[in-house]
């Protein structure tokens, strides 16, 4: 289905709360939100504010409590554990603040993981594996392990397993929050060149800077949008 | 677009693929999967090691039953624990045999055998004397009992005829009496009697640590007239029923005749048993077929606790793996994978450890053959190996199951902020 204004995202109403010892939380209380492909967009917000929650919620890792989630057009609000897994693998690319790189595998097999649980045949995925550590400048070292390489190197790689899917959105929560200012600025120009690709980026993060070089600025207060600001070029 | 292998392939796919990453994480883990999956390897070994001593000791007796004959029936007498309470001993007498032998048909040979009440009577030579199991016996005994001489020659029914003092031996009684290399002419003593060395038996070796070879054999006749008092007279008829003759209704003609001969009445017991080579074989393979059983089933329990011992281990090494699986999760691994995953590690776990169980338990058999002089050597029977190896299988996807399951359900976002 070609959707009219090509959304990637619709978010309608999405409403979450928690229940704590008895007392309701809400962690988002209605809040609509459309992403668009190709859209590179930073969620800040302070913390409790709920942007992990929706990261949580883009990401497929959790499901809304009430208001529907449509990802390419396809309401994804309400599945079972197993789709959603599988949306995951194949729609949303990860990307944590503490790289979360299995630690026991080399980086070859670190980024060949996504397409084991998607049956990619064995050649293929060594194919598409090298290809994405490559485009991360990694191709040298796709035998080593996770603690034989620097922190910014450990993002690449989760850059590089989050790309080998081909996913719809790149999701970053905190991508440069364990990085120095220099590797910080190596990665966000990883991030601008995959934008430029066309690839759809979202990232929370707490760091103005970071959310200067994002073209869209959403900020969450309370569970609610309370800024969406777009770059005046965008 | 990204090529995916097709739905059928996939439950496969997932098994190889969880094969593989099941051994690297047991790789990694050295040490602690040793001691996890020790339980298995100690219940396979013993199940080896029971299983292959059982087969040996079959193997043994149904040799040593074979070399009684197999078609040789023995007729014992046989006094009921109530006649025994009440003093009574029952007996076969040589009457009993005569009356027999004159009027059963459909056998090939029948033959008498009187044995000493004390197993152990005194045989000397030149000032050296030794206990031994003393025989009176036909010629046509030797019919009947595979026996063979390895010197000189087994008796003859002149000698039976004649009431000659001569007798058989066992290897292990010459051996005993330091009788020279080739003892046919000497003669032993036995009381106040002396006899001469007709013949040496080839060498039966020993059954559960008894010698098989120390007897000797007198002519019936002589042996009635020295052992008279001590045996009671008391005798064994041993008889090979003709080929192709119904046993059953032999028995019961020669039970007929021997009930007639005393005049019993219907409601009294027999004085007599019936003892076949079948009959013994059955015994035997009762008494090692329930003590297998008992030996298996404390195996069982071990492997069982060997079982627990991997479902502990398994849990602690899922909520140690948290985090792990959470970024497998976020990474879009299903829960079935995951399930898989674990599961094939406790499996993989189980597999290896009766692999190991199984080469300790040869490594044992075999240390034990070369110690233990054995002629066949020691086999592992295939049943044990099967059987084994599948139970501890079986207890691996029982006992990994808990755990694979628990972590197949863990939430991804819980399971991602574990630290």
């Amino acid at each position: 289905m070609l959707l009219s204004n090509h959304s990637l995202i619709e978010l309608e109403k999405i409403g979450k709360h928690y229940v704590l010892g008895g007392n309701v939380f809400h962690a988002l209380k209605d809040l609509s939100l459309s992403i668009k492909k190709n859209e590179y967009i930073a969620i800040t917000g302070p913390s409790g504010s709920g942007k992990s929650t929706l990261m949580n919620l883009l990401g497929c890792l959790d499901m809304p409590s009430s208001g529907t989630y449509s990802l390419k057009g396809k309401d994804v609000s309400r599945l079972d554990e197993s789709t959603l897994a599988d949306i995951r693998n194949r729609e949303i690319g990860f990307i944590f603040q503490n790289f979360n790189l299995f630690t026991k595998m080399s980086l070859i097999d670190n980024v060949i993981q996504p397409l084991i649980y998607r049956h990619v045949p064995s050649k293929e995925r060594r194919v598409r594996a090298h290809e994405a550590l490559a485009k991360v400048g990694l191709s040298s070292k796709i035998n080593h392990f996770p603690n034989e390489i620097s922190g910014g190197q450990r993002q690449r790689v989760a850059i590089a397993r989050a790309l080998v899917t081909k996913p719809s959105l790149l999701l970053g929560d905190e991508p440069t929050g364990n990085l120095d200012s220099h590797t910080t600025s190596e990665i966000m120009g990883l991030f601008d060149d995959l934008h430029k690709d066309g690839q759809t980026i979202v990232l929370v993060t707490h760091e103005l800077d970071i959310a200067a070089h994002c073209h869209r600025n959403i900020r969450i207060v309370d569970g609610e949008i309370a800024s969406d600001t777009r770059k005046s070029e965008y | 677009m990204i090529r995916e292998n097709p739905n059928i392939n996939q439950w496969l796919l997932t098994l190889v693929e969880g094969s593989v990453s099941a051994l690297n994480a047991i790789k990694s883990h050295k040490m602690r999967s040793c001691l996890t999956t020790l339980g298995i390897v100690i219940g396979v070994c013993s199940v080896i090691v029971v299983a292959s001593i059982m087969e040996q000791l079959t193997i043994k007796i149904n040799a040593q039953i074979k070399d009684l004959g197999t078609d040789t029936v023995t007729l014992k007498a046989y006094t009921t624990t109530e006649q025994e309470m009440l003093g009574m001993v029952n007996m076969l007498t040589y009457q009993d045999y005569q009356r027999l032998k004159d009027r059963t048909t459909g056998v090939k040979v029948m033959t008498a055998r009187m044995r000493a009440f004390s197993l152990g009577r005194s045989v000397s030579y030149g000032g050296r004397s030794s206990q031994t199991q003393i025989i009176g016996a036909e010629s046509d005994y030797q019919k009947a009992i595979k026996i063979f001489p390895e010197l000189g020659r087994f008796l003859r029914s002149e000698d039976d005829e004649r009431r000659r003092r001569v007798v058989f031996i066992g290897s292990s009684l010459a051996e005993k009496l330091k009788l020279p290399q080739n003892p046919v002419g000497e003669f032993v003593q036995i009381d106040s009697e002396w006899f001469l060395v007709i013949g040496v038996a080839e060498s039966r070796g020993s059954l559960f640590g008894f010698d098989q070879d120390n007897f000797l054999f007198m002519p019936l006749t002589t042996a009635k007239s020295i052992l008279g008092q001590d045996a009671g007279q008391n005798i064994d008829i041993v008889y090979v029923p003709n080929d192709g003759v119904d046993e059953i209704a032999l028995q019961d003609s020669i039970k007929r005749e021997l009930r007639q001969a005393r005049s019993l009445n219907a409601d009294e017991p027999d004085f007599f048993e019936f003892e076949t080579a079948k009959k013994t074989r059955q015994q035997f393979s009762e008494i090692t077929g329930a003590v297998t059983l008992v030996a298996m089933a404390i195996v069982g329990v071990s492997l069982i606790v060997g079982g627990i011992g991997i479902m502990n281990i398994m849990l602690v090494s899922v909520t140690e793996r948290t985090k792990e699986i959470g970024i497998a999760k976020a990474l879009g691994a299903k829960p079935r994978y995951i399930l898989v995953q674990f599961l094939l590690e406790a499996i993989v776990l189980a597999f290896l450890g009766a692999l190991a169980g199984l080469l300790l338990g040869a490594l044992i058999m075999s240390a034990a053959s070369l110690v233990i002089d054995s002629e066949t050597g020691f086999s592992i029977p295939l049943w044990s190996i099967i059987l084994s190896v599948c139970f501890s299988t079986a207890i691996g996807i029982i006992f990994g199951f808990t755990p694979a399951l628990k972590a197949s359900k863990l939430n991804p976002i819980d399971a991602l902020r574990f630290e």
